[in-house]
């Protein structure tokens, strides 16, 4: 029996602000604990919100980028339910009249092509505390420096149909993300969080199954894991004649396994209410317009555009555009007039190396820019580039100067050459016996040979036409 | 009466609040008399759509983006019921009761 | 010993009369000090010498409700919940009070969390009315109302939802002032129904209101709802009332409304009319509604706002019997609220929850549009100012209604209609029947408070407002 399966992605991220949602705290990770509250994110009696507006400009323009319509009317609303890490008993969320609704994100799947989901809505919200289970025996601790951090909840339809798409959804949700600025999407720090609804169903039935929710999952790799193991698991179910009963599951990334939340579900009823401290949030239609028209290139259209009008392998493109800084950097160093192919082959290579294990960019693009150029011309060899790239990363200095203090210009002159040639032929007499007897291939060994001796100084293409001439 | 025993206890749970058992006939009374009581509102035939009726100003004042650190007049710990190394202290949560 | 100065002198007055009404039992404080009394006046002389004169209140006592917050005296809204809780922050108001010169040195007790209408669901224990020990002053700011009627301070700040500051100055005689909704700032004034709550103003006179009202009023920005408008002025001094169009609305006026206060305010549109005002009779359709909707709202909005109240953080915590965090929350709430506000909350989350909200909070929402709408009809209409009694009856016996939680709400009737429609309203003293105090209340449009106050204070300068009326 073949079952197919249904996810819908509900993604939390972090929007990336000074301070948090309604308070003036920094939102700072990584400081000591409740160091970054006050009256507001505490709870404490008396205190009021006051909205951050950075934190609607980002949602704002998150939604844009994911072809949603922005709302010029929301209005954020209280969610009622209590949680030690909840400080006001209720979380400044948004429901009926969410910021925005009604995007589209498209990726490739490998089952079905380019696929199209739909984005639901998306809302901002705050951030709960967080309560950490392991430091005291028997008890629960509670810091609230991330409570009121603000968030944008983005809500996919039910258009996924396997885990391997949900992957693909949130790389490419990622990129979109990054490229508008609104948020840093580090897993890790938990900028980005990821709950999967699951359901499965017979193929060809129309009827949605019951779904479960995942959550936990530390990366996009787990997420795809996670999802895995739960559609096993309700596969198991529904062949073995058992019900798939609507929970939430938690991922333990150690075991690959799924478990239902230890304690047991409660009554869900968030009585949802506009909240009365908190006029609409009004927008103005020239003000979302200026949004919108103020978004960078998206990285869909950025790769296509690589692709087919700078002419860059899909390879390249794609990883070009993968990530915002790296896009850039590629657009500032093809800006100094190289060849973007040859600048393609720098940035998704030595450039990335570096910026992989630094997060930077050591190199700046115009002196990257320069030595693509000294090598174009013939000034340095592709081996000696390669080697004044490595000290511009520790030193920022002209490439062309670099190249001449380190001895890297390339040699030739016809003399200096000569001399390097005649050594070399006559420290092989027999491979130059067996050139002299029409075996061509030879030249390169000689080329080879010739750079090694002149400690890759040498032009290769002067030293040709001198090895032709000797053992002609 | 419009509220019974049962929906008492179920309100009484969501709202996190202990009702004893003596307290809860009482309050079954109490709260359908006020219940029945507002009922009257059903007799008024009112628009749709002014439900978002609040009379503040009509739009959210934003405030900008800049971080202020708050100097509490009184440390946290003085006022927490339970505080240690810089963070509140509750139970664990536990299973729960039958819901 | 520094030399006396008019503020140290009130300040020492002050603490003789606050001993003097704990040693009466009116029980209207719940913290006060000559000490900080004291401190107030230093402070207050130090900033009049350095910031020059004008200071608007300089010296001026104001006792402060015990729902708004301070840092150097506990913020307990008169609950268990709160015993001993002292705020990390000042409220805007006090704030404000402060930078104009007052003395703000004692919090007064009140219907805990503000929910009341009696000061008889105070946790520590009832507030008596001033001038019959037992009757009740009115609440829910029922301390601030008595030390004000007991001339122990001239001002007092109390807070309103559904009439708090009206109702009990009506009972008590002295004047209570409803500014117009997000004319104060909020910030600091422990939330109970974060759309109807108002800081709002006991004084002696009319003038004395205004003035506290010109200090403490004005925008900022830490609460989203305060009205993006300047401090308000000094209300223009009137000689008459030749020009105003005055509405009394015959759903006021009912059949059975107590003859005393029909009486006081007879005579009290008699005086309007004789001060050259035009009155006429004028409709507010639904008035009937408006304490049903209010039963509705607030609640609903308190079961949110009172959630924080958790063990968790701050203030009391009661461990459960299993003794997990649910059972915390559950034990602490339920022996921290009194029965009052369990109840409120209890209404609060039946109409917010599923199945509930559409028929209740949101028609109770579509109600209030329609009572909003009621004022505006009539000011669009030319009329200026609406002139009622601010109660159906003078203040009744403690004990007279603590049976019937409805028969309570039902003293707010002609109050809570300001609150929901979010108008400036306010009571003076207008009369007496058989020794107890009767109220006259203004309601005004939005935002045209100082109008409001002209009118009052020339109303109250021909009347004697302590004048047997019957």
């Amino acid at each position: 029996m073949t079952w197919e399966t249904v996810i819908g992605l509900e993604v939390h991220m972090q929007l990336r602000t000074e301070s948090k949602m309604f308070c003036a705290c920094s939102t700072a990770f990584g400081d000591p604990p409740n160091t970054n509250v006050c009256p507001v994110c505490l709870g404490l009696p008396g205190a009021l919100p006051a909205t951050n507006a950075r934190a609607i400009e980002l949602a704002t323009r998150a939604a844009l980028a994911l072809g949603c319509t922005v709302h010029e009317r929301s209005v954020f609303a209280r969610k009622n339910y209590f949680y030690p890490d909840l400080p006001k008993g209720y979380q400044i969320s948004q429901f009926d009249r969410p910021l925005a609704t009604d995007g589209a994100l498209e990726f490739d799947s490998a089952d079905r092509g380019r696929v199209s989901v739909h984005i639901q809505r998306l809302h901002v919200e705050e951030d709960a505390g967080k309560s950490l289970h392991e430091r005291y025996p028997g008890r629960t601790a509670v810091d609230l420096n991330r409570a009121g951090v603000p968030l944008a909840e983005i809500v996919s339809g039910p258009d996924m149909r396997s885990p391997a798409e949900a992957r693909a959804y949130l790389t490419v949700l990622r990129q979109i993300l990054l490229y508008t600025g609104a948020s840093d999407c580090s897993m890790e720090q938990g900028s980005l969080r990821v709950d999967a609804n699951l359901s499965i169903r017979r193929a060809g039935d129309k009827q949605l199954g019951v779904k479960t929710e995942v959550k936990n999952m530390n990366s996009f790799a787990n997420v795809e894991r996670a999802l895995e193991a739960e559609r096993e698991r309700q596969v198991v179910l529904l062949e073995s004649g058992g019900p798939v009963r609507q929970v939430t599951l938690l991922f333990d990334a150690g075991s690959g396994a799924v478990r239902p939340t230890r304690s047991k579900e409660e009554s869900h009823d968030y009585r949802y209410f506009p909240d009365p401290d908190l006029p609409p949030l009004v927008l103005e239609a020239e003000w979302i317009r200026r949004q919108r028209a103020s978004l960078p290139e998206m990285p869909e259209v950025k790769r296509r555009r690589l692709e087919e009008e700078v002419g860059l392998s899909a390879y390249h493109a794609n990883v070009v555009a993968s990530e915002p800084p790296l896009a850039m950097y590629f657009e500032a160093v093809v800006g100094s007039g190289v060849d973007p192919r040859v600048a393609a082959n720098w940035v998704t290579g030595d450039v990335m190396t570096a910026y992989n294990e630094t997060g930077g960019f050591p190199v700046r693009a115009k002196r990257l820019a320069a030595l693509i150029g000294l090598e174009r011309d013939g000034v340095v060899s592709l081996q000696a580039a390669k080697r004044v790239f490595a000290e511009l990363t520790r030193e920022d200095a002209d490439p062309r100067e670099l190249a001449e203090a380190l001895g890297l210009l390339q040699v030739r002159d016809e003399d200096a050459l000569g001399g390097w040639v005649d050594e070399v032929i006559a420290a092989f007499p027999a491979e130059a016996a067996r050139f002299r007897g029409g075996e061509a291939k030879l030249l390169g060994f000689f080329v080879g040979q010739v750079m090694k001796r002149s400690g890759g100084k040498a032009d290769p293409k002067a030293i040709q036409p001198l090895i032709e001439a000797r053992l002609g | 009466m419009s509220i019974g025993r049962e929906q008492v206890e179920k309100v009484a749970k969501l709202a996190a609040i202990a009702v004893d058992d003596a307290e809860l006939e009482p309050l079954v009374a109490q709260l359908s008399r006020i219940v029945d009581y507002v009922e009257q509102l059903n007799e008024v035939s009112t628009p749709e759509g002014t439900e978002g009726f609040h009379p503040g100003p009509e739009t959210l004042p934003l405030r900008e983006d800049v971080v202020r650190r708050f100097v509490p007049g009184n440390p946290l710990d003085a006022m927490a019921p339970e505080f240690e190394g810089g963070l509140f202290l509750v139970p664990v949560r536990g299973t729960m009761a039958e819901e | 010993m520094s030399r006396a100065t008019p503020a140290t002198v009130a300040a020492a007055a002050t603490g003789t009369a606050l001993a003097q009404a704990d040693a009466d039992g009116l029980n209207a404080t719940l913290h006060w000090s000559q000490e900080l009394l004291d401190q107030e006046a230093h402070r207050a002389d130090t900033s009049q010498r350095s910031g020059g004169t004008g200071l608007k209140l300089y010296g001026m006592p104001v006792a402060v409700k015990d729902n708004i917050v301070t840092t150097e005296q506990p913020t307990t809204c008169a609950s268990r919940m709160l015993e001993g809780y002292v705020s990390p922050y000042n409220a805007t108001a006090v704030d404000r009070l402060r930078a104009a010169g007052a003395l703000v040195a004692c919090k007064t007790n009140l219907d805990e969390f503000a929910m009341g209408s009696s000061t008889e669901h105070s946790a520590f224990g009832r507030v008596k009315h001033p001038l019959d020990h037992a009757r009740v002053p009115g609440g829910s700011s029922g301390g601030s109302a008595a030390l004000v009627a007991a001339g122990v301070v001239p001002a007092a700040l109390g807070s309103e939802t559904g009439g708090s500051v009206r109702q009990p100055a009506s009972f008590c005689g002295v004047v209570g002032l409803k500014p117009s909704y997000g004319r104060v700032s909020r910030y600091g004034l422990v939330a109970f129904g974060s759309s109807l709550d108002s800081i709002a103003i006991f004084a002696q006179s009319v003038g004395e209101a205004g003035k506290v009202l010109s200090a403490i009023s004005g925008h900022d920005t830490r609460d989203s709802t305060s009205a993006a408008a300047p401090a308000m002025g000094r209300p223009d001094a009137w000689t008459d009332l030749s020009g105003i169009r005055i509405g009394v609305p015959k759903e006021y006026m009912p059949a059975d409304l107590h003859p005393g206060v029909r009486a006081g305010v007879d005579r009290a549109v008699d005086a309007l009319r004789e001060l050259g005002a035009e009155v006429v009779e004028v409709s507010l359709p639904h008035t009937k509604y408006a304490v049903p909707t209010y039963y509705i709202i607030a609640p609903a909005e308190a079961s949110a706002n009172l959630a924080r109240y958790d063990g968790v953080r701050y203030g009391k915590r009661e461990v459960g019997p299993e003794g997990d965090v649910r059972a915390l929350y559950q034990a602490t709430r339920g022996s921290g609220f009194g029965a009052e506000v369990k109840r409120r909350i209890l209404v609060g989350t039946y109409v917010l929850s599923a199945g509930y909200y559409d028929a209740h909070y949101v028609k109770a929402q579509r109600v209030r549009a329609l009572i909003a709408d009621d004022f505006r009809q009539v000011f669009d209409n030319g009329i200026d100012l609406l002139f009622t009694p601010t109660t159906p009856t003078p203040a009744f016996r403690a004990g007279e209604k603590t049976e019937d939680p409805v028969a309570m709400y039902l003293a707010d009737v002609f109050v809570c209609p300001a609150n929901l429609a979010g108008t400036p309203a306010m009571s003076l003293p207008i009369g007496r029947s058989e020794g107890l105090p009767i109220g006259g209340q203004f309601m005004a449009p939005y935002f045209r408070d100082s109008r409001m106050l002209s009118t009052a204070a020339v109303l109250e300068g021909l009347l004697d407002g302590t004048a047997e009326v019957r």
